[in-house]
């Protein structure tokens, strides 16, 4: 038995020899790595707490999908700012597996097929379709699928421990009530100096949010509170210019582009260029009566033409 | 058809109990040999299907186990409670269990006062019962020992029956510490098993566990070798 053998491996060849320091610059690569795999860590166990808290929700019976109560549409709203489109369908999944209507503020038991038939014939505004059981399914009525599907389109698709831009806006509800949500919910500043914001004018309110998005953003950077870095330096002085003498856009011509339809992401093979001289002189010396080879060499330069633009297609279509 | 499933479930059921004896619990001779006609005596359906709510059981750790899996006594400690309690094994119906039937389940092995739990289901969980299931020590719910799911596909065949896979035996912790003493090693130095490794499911290794690897060799006869669950 040598385990020590198999596990002790010498340091890999492009870390630095112990007799150095350490690298403070892989230091923070590693740092990085770790901080994006904790957060990842946190983000998910947040977002299976919110659909363990709305697999069973609203806990009012009567409540109404329609009209949420301004305190169920937070509940729901606010962990939703985490999710994913495929983290709010692990929500309607399991919300069905429990037998409710897919949408988190509907207290309906979601719809049953009359058999078990695996596909069903469903009459819609656009004549008889055919609908998989399963689909059928998920929710209590036509409402609610809309009004899950208007809560899901705000999603972000990005996993939340790797947003740039902060969380994002608060998600909107398809309802009739929506006045009472945003009176129910005023603008918190979550900062210390969050208690004073009822004395505050509205422009101050408006710089302190401010003060707090450029905090939160230095704080996503990795740097301290209060403490400007380079990066943010170049930001705020930047100067802005602006463009005043715009002429009319106009669209681009076809003439005097010359070889460009040679060119290959902007540059144009020189080999082929030559090879276009030399036909064109081939021309000029074909008077003298040489026509075959000039056929033959016109026809290779148009095989190459006609590969360069395949291979733009080609290009274009791709992206 | 019916009596396929039949058939099926009782590979199933009478590897659960392999299982359950293999990690130590006592589990009776002829329960070990059920034949398929005494399975299907006692746990088939009229209309031929098998009933699965019948299939649950109960098993109680041996004494063997008990001092398995107790810390050995210190002068502060001298009997030291064992990690280990009577388990719960249920054979869910539902094709597609998720949290709801998870959580249920935790639930009721709580209230059962069961150490920890088995849960077979005929299809694979959701995503969101399985990140439950990962995450439930740190959300402090479910019996202590945990709870853990197969499905019923992984069942069909004891994979420790198989004549490739060498005999894995758990260490003790006392056992471990005069591994680790003798060879002078940490058991960071251990190679490694993933507790997701088909073995370490079967013997439901938790993580710290040492596992001793028995394999069979045509030159050295046997040999042993040292793994850490991680
Ligand atoms: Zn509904």
């Amino acid at each position: 038995m040598s385990p020590t053998s198999i596990l002790k491996k010498p340091s890999a060849p492009n870390l630095p020899s112990t007799d150095k320091a350490v690298n403070p610059r892989h230091l923070e690569v590693a740092l990085h790595h770790a901080n994006i795999i904790e957060n990842q860590k946190n983000v998910e166990k947040e977002i299976l707490k919110a659909i363990l808290d709305l697999m069973d929700f609203p806990t009012d019976p009567k409540a109404d999908p329609a009209r949420p109560s301004p305190a169920d549409a937070a509940a729901f709203c606010n962990p939703l700012n985490l999710f994913q489109p495929s983290d709010y369908d692990s929500l309607i999944e399991e919300r069905n597996l429990a037998e409710h209507c897919g949408y988190a503020l509907c207290p309906r038991p979601r719809k049953k097929a009359r058999n078990n038939a695996r596909r069903h014939l469903i009459t819609t505004e656009n004549g008889v379709q055919v609908v998989e059981k399963k689909a059928l399914e998920v929710w209590c009525s036509d409402d609610c699928a809309r009004r899950a599907m208007y809560v899901k389109v705000q999603l972000n698709e990005e996993p939340a421990w790797l947003r740039r831009g902060g969380v994002g806006q608060k998600i909107e509800l398809m309802a009739e009530n929506q006045g009472e949500h945003q009176i129910a919910l005023p603008l918190r500043l979550k900062g210390t100096n969050a208690p004073a914001t009822e004395q505050m004018s509205e422009e101050d309110a408006a710089w302190a949010m401010r003060d707090e998005a450029l905090a939160e953003l230095a704080q996503e950077r990795g740097e301290k509170p209060g403490q400007l870095s380079k990066a943010n330096d170049v930001l705020i002085a930047a100067e802005i210019k602006e463009n005043t003498d715009s002429k009319t856009p106009i669209a681009p011509s076809a003439e005097g582009m010359g070889h460009s339809h040679f060119a290959i992401e902007g540059h144009v093979p020189k080999a082929d260029l030559k090879k276009e001289h030399d036909s064109s002189e081939e021309e000029y010396e074909a008077e003298d009566g040489d026509e075959d080879q000039e056929g033959e060499d016109a026809d290779d330069d148009w095989d190459i033409a006609e590969m360069v633009e395949d291979e733009l297609d080609a290009v274009l279509q791709d992206t | 058809m019916d009596n396929a499933n039949l058939s099926r479930m009782w590979r199933v059921f009478k590897t659960t109990k392999e299982m359950c004896a293999d990690r130590g619990y006592s589990v009776p001779e002829h329960e070990l040999n059920i034949t398929f006609d005494e399975f299907k005596q006692e746990y088939g359906r009229d209309d031929g299907d098998v009933d699965r709510t019948k299939m649950n059981y109960s098993c109680q750790p041996s004494e063997s186990m008990l001092l398995k899996y107790s810390d050995p006594p210190t002068e502060k400690n001298p009997n030291p409670e064992p990690q280990i309690g009577t388990i719960w094994v249920e054979f869910n119906g539902d094709d597609n269990a998720g949290l709801k039937h998870l959580r249920d389940y935790m639930h009721f092995l709580n209230q059962g006062n069961f150490y920890s739990g088995i849960m077979i289901t005929p299809k694979q969980m959701t995503g969101m019962a399985l990140r439950f299931l990962r995450t439930s020590t740190t959300i402090d719910e479910g019996p202590k020992g945990g709870v853990e799911v197969f499905v019923e596909q992984d069942l069909l065949v004891n994979i420790t029956k198989h004549e490739l896979v060498p005999k894995h035996v758990l260490l003790s912790a006392e056992e471990k510490k005069q591994l680790l003493s003798r060879y002078r090693l940490r058991e960071t130095q251990l190679p490694r098993i993933q507790q997701s490794d088909p073995v370490a499911k079967y013997l439901g290794l938790r993580r710290g566990q040492v596992v001793k690897i028995i394999r069979k060799s045509e030159t050295a006869g046997r040999y042993a070798s040292y793994r850490w669950c991680i």
